[in-house]
């Protein structure tokens, strides 16, 4: 810092104080507040979420990429809001004060693979190895400044699997679209409404389905149901997944595998026919 | 009834006592004793009272008034407390100007003076945002005033010559903390020294009402207000000073509407223990926070103590009470350092959580750029055992501060919001006003309870008054909104007036009382 003092149209134009924190350059960039923290600078961070929101439209496949999107749109506001809405519930407190997280090593497959039928762990593995993902494709969040909201950013991450296994949507695009469109009413995270703009990817009849169905589905559902971040999902894997969704406000929507399959069986019929009459 | 023995006694004496002059007739049977006749009568034995009798007991043209003081309390039981350690939740802040009127009163010198704290300077800060305003006049240039600013732009100009103030050392104090009963224990030995003054404490008035219809010609007390004491005792006044407090009997006999709202908050009291000691020469700060639910004060005291005050809403302020020490100093440490939503929570479920564990855990989280916290406030440690208590808050004005012979000063007159510590100094002002007015009134011959005496006082204060009132109510009821465009609005203007040094003077003047 110099040591002169400024003058007083400088200070008349310095700005507010929670802009002025991020005023550092690229050459003096402050230290990390955690590890694998990556502070940014204003226009570092607006052309990353820029990059990141064009990649993964392109290749919806890369995680990575809307992993930095989700983290560089969540600030000024969205964040603190669902920080704020964690500190509000007794839950979400413990939450934070625990700080779990979900990772291969803390949920056990093995395990869980043999809780009780229908319960949230249980169905939590049946996903899992229906769709062949592990806990550990979670990227950990770099650039989020405050360690606390970073936290609350890891999370939500972690947990959008265990979203995924309460209402049986697949991984493929347009189950995820449905979760995304599912968690911006709920969360009201900026990266899970500009991944909506993936339905610009979906075959016509995907996206006629997608807004006759889904879509209404995940917003009615996510503005009705209770915050999924202050669900502690450690502590549910015994609970009944009906009881769960029953108390969190969440109806189980049609399972998306099941309509494709059928649809794909009545295509072939249908192709079998013609070629046969043809 | 001085006749009625003889009426019974005697027909003949009955007869020759029917054959007297009326006059004479009507003084034997007469039930009334004749008043005893004062120059100012002042009800209420407050800070306001007290100073206007001892600023005319001060000088030389009002000394010799025939003065008398009424209060319902013992006044005599008001000493300062011995025990250096223990300090009374009702403090005040006395501005500079409070004071040079309480030196020329002559009764700063009898205040106990290591129960007084400086401080020089304030940080107020927006609970939402963050925002903040620190006040400091030793900040150079910058804490000049506007006119000052004007005023040194021609060395040895008259306009300069004008504005020094003398007698007054400038510390760069920005106000000084005593406790109540300080203040009123020094006032009522300074009146006790200049002797000369009727105390009349334990003392309820019956009754105000206007005096007789008069018997002769000598004597017309129809206009004079007669104030009645236990045990038949009348005392008529040329001016009776209404200083007794927000429910004034004074203004009820007076007839005058005080209009105003209530807040529906309570304001909570307390005395502090801080972690650390400060030495007498050390500089203190004061510092307020705003929250949603109204603001938070923490206003130095000598040594390692501090005054609290903080507007709560009403159920609140119950709860806040019940708690135990170490939890309402929990509750006041989160207050201060955590963020709204942190302390909602607290609010919320105050008497189901473990206040000083949840703190411990939510303080190292809580980054100090998010809420504005000054690097300098200190940590309070503890509370003084038994100083919690709450009163109601509410915004009252007189319409007039004078009637025929009527004079309201103090909380009679008005009552004001705490959040900028101005309630009692306005009652001062008024008083020194009161008193400047009774002089000249007395050194040009005038009746000191007519409309051309008073009048002086009421376009004096009023304006003022009311104008102080109304920016307190207005920042009270700007810092109660907690999200959206006001929150933005009000950070950038308080962050504006942070930084234009000639308007944060102008402030700090007006609420410095420079007069």
């Amino acid at each position: 810092m110099r040591a002169t003092t400024p003058s007083s149209l400088t200070r008349l134009l310095a700005l507010p104080s929670p802009l002025r924190v991020r005023t550092f350059s690229v050459l003096s960039r402050p230290p990390p507040n955690y590890p694998g923290h990556i502070p940014l600078t204003i226009p570092e961070r607006l052309s990353l979420a820029a990059g990141s929101a064009i990649g993964s439209l392109f290749n919806p496949y890369r995680h990575d990429l809307i992993a930095s999107l989700g983290e560089t749109t969540a600030k000024p506001y969205f964040l603190s809001r669902l920080h704020r809405a964690m500190l509000n519930n007794p839950t979400g407190r413990r939450i934070l004060r625990d700080r779990p997280r979900i990772t291969s090593k803390s949920m056990k497959l093995e395990e869980l693979r043999h809780m009780p039928e229908n319960s949230v762990g249980r169905a939590y593995a049946a996903w899992l190895d229906r769709e062949g993902v592990t806990p550990d494709t979670r990227d950990a969040v770099r650039y989020i400044d405050d360690p606390e909201e970073a936290y609350v950013m890891q999370r939500y991450r972690e947990t959008h699997d265990f979203t995924h296994a309460i209402t049986g949507l697949p991984v493929i695009i347009e189950g995820e679209l449905a979760v995304k469109a599912f968690e911006f009413a709920n969360t009201l995270l900026p990266m899970t409404a500009l991944s909506l703009v993936a339905i610009v990817r979906l075959k016509k009849v995907e996206r006629q389905r997608f807004f006759e169905v889904y879509m209404p589905w995940a917003l009615r559902n996510g503005l009705k149901a209770e915050e999924v971040i202050n669900v502690y999902w450690e502590e549910e894997l015994e609970t009944d997944v009906e009881v769960l969704r029953a108390r969190l406000g969440i109806e189980k929507p049609p399972d998306l595998r099941d309509i494709r399959k059928a649809l794909r069986e009545q295509k072939r019929k249908e192709r079998e026919a013609k070629e046969a009459a043809g | 009834m001085a006749s009625s023995p003889l009426l019974v006694f005697s027909p003949k004496l009955f007869h020759r006592l029917l054959q007297l002059p009326p006059t004479l007739r009507r003084s034997l049977y007469s039930t009334t004793s004749k008043p005893e006749i004062y120059d100012v009568v002042c009800v209420g034995g407050g800070p306001a009272g007290l100073s206007l009798l001892s600023a005319l007991r001060s000088h030389p043209s009002t000394e010799r008034l025939k003065v008398a003081l009424i209060d319902s309390q013992d006044l005599t039981t008001s000493r300062a407390a011995s025990d250096t350690d223990v300090y009374s939740n009702r403090c005040s802040s006395l501005t500079p100007a409070s004071l040079r009127f309480l030196r020329d009163a002559g009764a700063w010198d009898k205040v106990e003076a290591g129960r007084v704290q400086d401080y020089h300077g304030m940080q107020v800060w927006d609970g939402v945002s963050g925002s903040r305003i620190s006040f400091d006049p030793l900040d150079g240039k910058n804490g000049a005033g506007l006119l000052d600013a004007l005023a040194e732009l021609v060395p040895g100009n008259r306009f300069r010559e004008s504005r020094r103030q003398y007698g007054m050392e400038d510390k760069g104090v920005v106000a000084t903390m005593c406790e109540n009963q300080n203040l009123t224990h020094a006032l009522l030995q300074r009146l006790k020294d200049t002797e000369g003054v009727k105390v009349l404490d334990k003392t309820k008035v019956e009754s105000i009402q206007l005096g007789p219809e008069p018997e002769d010609k000598a004597l017309d007390l129809s206009q004079w207000p007669i104030v009645t004491l236990p045990g038949e005792r009348q005392l008529a006044a040329r001016l009776l000073v209404g200083a007794d407090g927000a429910n004034s009997p004074v203004r009820n006999f007076a007839n005058i509407p005080s209009h105003g709202w209530d807040y529906n908050q309570h304001g909570v009291v307390a005395t502090l223990q801080l972690d650390h000691a400060f030495a007498e020469l050390d500089r203190r700060m004061a510092y307020q926070r705003f929250l949603p639910t109204g603001p938070i004060a923490l206003l130095p005291l000598p040594n390692n103590k501090a005054s609290l005050v903080w507007s709560v809403t009403t159920p609140l302020a119950a709860k806040l009470k019940a708690l135990s020490p170490p939890a309402f100093a929990s509750m006041v440490n989160a207050a201060f350092r955590l963020q709204i939503a942190d302390l909602t929570y607290f609010l919320e479920h105050v008497g189901t959580i473990d206040i000083a564990d949840e703190f411990s855990w939510r303080l190292p989280n809580t980054s100090p750029a998010s809420t504005g916290l000054p690097q300098s406030l200190p940590m309070v440690k503890a509370v003084q055992e038994g100083s919690t208590a709450s009163f109601p808050l509410r915004m009252r004005h007189a319409d007039t501060y004078t009637g025929h012979r009527i004079a309201l000063i103090g909380d009679a007159a008005h009552t004001i919001h705490p959040l900028a510590g101005q309630g009692l100094n306005l009652g001062l002002a008024d008083a020194q006003s009161l008193a400047s007015s009774i002089t000249y009134g007395v050194e040009h011959g005038m009746d000191i309870g007519s409309p051309w005496c008073l009048d002086e006082y009421v376009s004096d204060r009023w304006a003022k008054n009311n104008a102080v009132m109304g920016v307190c109510d207005k920042l009270q009821k700007l810092y109660s909104v907690q999200s959206g465009p006001v929150v933005w609005g009000r950070s950038l203007g308080l962050g504006l007036v942070d930084r234009l040094a000639p308007l944060k003077g102008m402030v700090m003047g007006a609420a410095g009382g420079v007069r």
